[in-house]
């Protein structure tokens, strides 16, 4: 990855941006992930308390209707199930929760009184008024179940993503700009020293060149001392 | 650091499963119900259940926790994360979806769900 970079001084500065960038969201992410668990443990709590009472109006219910079954018999009960008129319906209104959106349940006409129910007060006994009842009360039990429980799947769902983004800035993103950042740095600071040992080269070369010149001068001077030398001690044959 | 907001969408409960387990519902006044006999289940379960996930009209699926093993991979996959409508299993055990306790091992790292982690170390 890093050999894919320009170690350029422009480079760098972007690379030191992106990763303050990224570690500021690595920040805020980590803190998102902490508050939705947090927000999810309470949910987990509700989430357990309502699946034990699911569990037990579960069993309490088919305990009346299995008592109506066999008072009654099954004909008479399912009898009883095809006369209702009034039908359990639900809303949803919905909450934001670190901007999560989960759901918020209402029911309406889940709990019904006898004359509600269409079956008649004759037709039937009260075994099958007591299943009734407690299938109603189940039902109740099963919203609030659906409500904990789809708010607990769209957590566990954004709860996954933000971890999923935190690692990847934390293991992926993060590892491989700062081996950017490493590399262009050595790279200019290698590109620095060179240029240094460069300057010195031309500078002990210039200075040897001088060094040479003014030797070559100093001994030109010196040659021309000797020969002028050479021709006064000669003279001119014959001049006496 | 929570908003509400309303929908303002009326839905049914809809119940899949043995007709000895939809009576009572039907008997509390659910009308959306799908019929499917012990002995159809492994061929017929699939179909019912996709019907009432892909029905508008339903927010909440209620079964059987012991039918999800006569649904295909896909369709208890479905069963398991689907949120519109949620799919509640109810049985005598009481523990929930398998699949949520999955997904909460995935997102948190541990099995919040383990009855025996909450239970006291000391008892045999």
């Amino acid at each position: 990855m890093a050999k894919d970079v320009k170690p350029t001084r422009k480079e760098l500065m972007q690379i030191e941006d992106r990763i303050e960038l990224s570690e500021r969201g690595h920040g805020t992410l980590e803190k998102k992930r902490d508050g939705l668990i947090m927000e999810f443990m309470d949910i987990l709590d509700k989430a357990q308390d309502v699946r034990g009472d699911l569990a037990d109006d579960y069993e309490a219910a088919q305990t009346k209707i299995n008592m109506a079954r066999a008072m009654e018999g099954d004909v008479a009960v399912r009898g009883a199930a095809a006369a209702l008129q009034e039908h359990p319906e639900i809303t949803t209104e919905s909450k934001n929760i670190m901007g999560v959106v989960v759901p918020q349940i209402e029911s309406s006409r889940v709990s019904k009184d006898l004359g509600q129910r269409g079956y008649g007060i004759m037709g039937t006994s009260a075994r099958i008024d007591e299943a009734a009842e407690a299938y109603e009360d189940l039902l109740e039990s099963i919203i609030l179940a659906a409500e904990v429980e789809t708010a607990m799947k769209k957590m566990l769902t954004e709860i996954e993503t933000t971890k999923r983004r935190v690692n990847a800035l934390e293991f992926k993103l993060l590892p491989e700009l700062y081996e950017n950042q490493d590399y262009i740095e050595q790279k200019l600071e290698e590109q620095e020293r060179e240029e240094i040992f460069r300057l010195k080269k031309i500078k002990e070369k210039k200075e040897q060149e001088e060094k040479e010149a003014r030797q070559a001068e100093a001994d030109t001077g010196s040659t021309g001392e000797v020969d002028a030398e050479q021709a006064t001690a000669g003279g001119v044959p014959g001049g006496d | 650091m929570s908003q509400r907001q309303n929908d303002n969408r009326s839905q049914e409960i809809a119940v899949v499963g043995s007709p000895e387990f939809t009576t009572g519902f039907r008997l509390a006044g659910v009308r959306r119900f799908e019929n499917v006999p012990d002995d159809e289940k492994p061929e017929d379960l699939d179909g019912a259940v996709t019907n009432v996930l892909e029905d508008d009209g339903v927010g909440i699926v209620v079964m059987h926790d012991d039918d999800m093993e006569h649904l295909s991979r896909s369709v208890r996959g479905e069963v398991e994360t689907s949120v519109e409508p949620v799919v509640i299993t109810i049985g005598t055990s009481g523990a929930g979806g398998g699949g949520l306790r999955e997904q909460i091992k995935r997102a948190i790292g541990i099995d919040l769900m383990d009855e025996d982690a909450d239970a006291d170390p000391t008892e045999t």
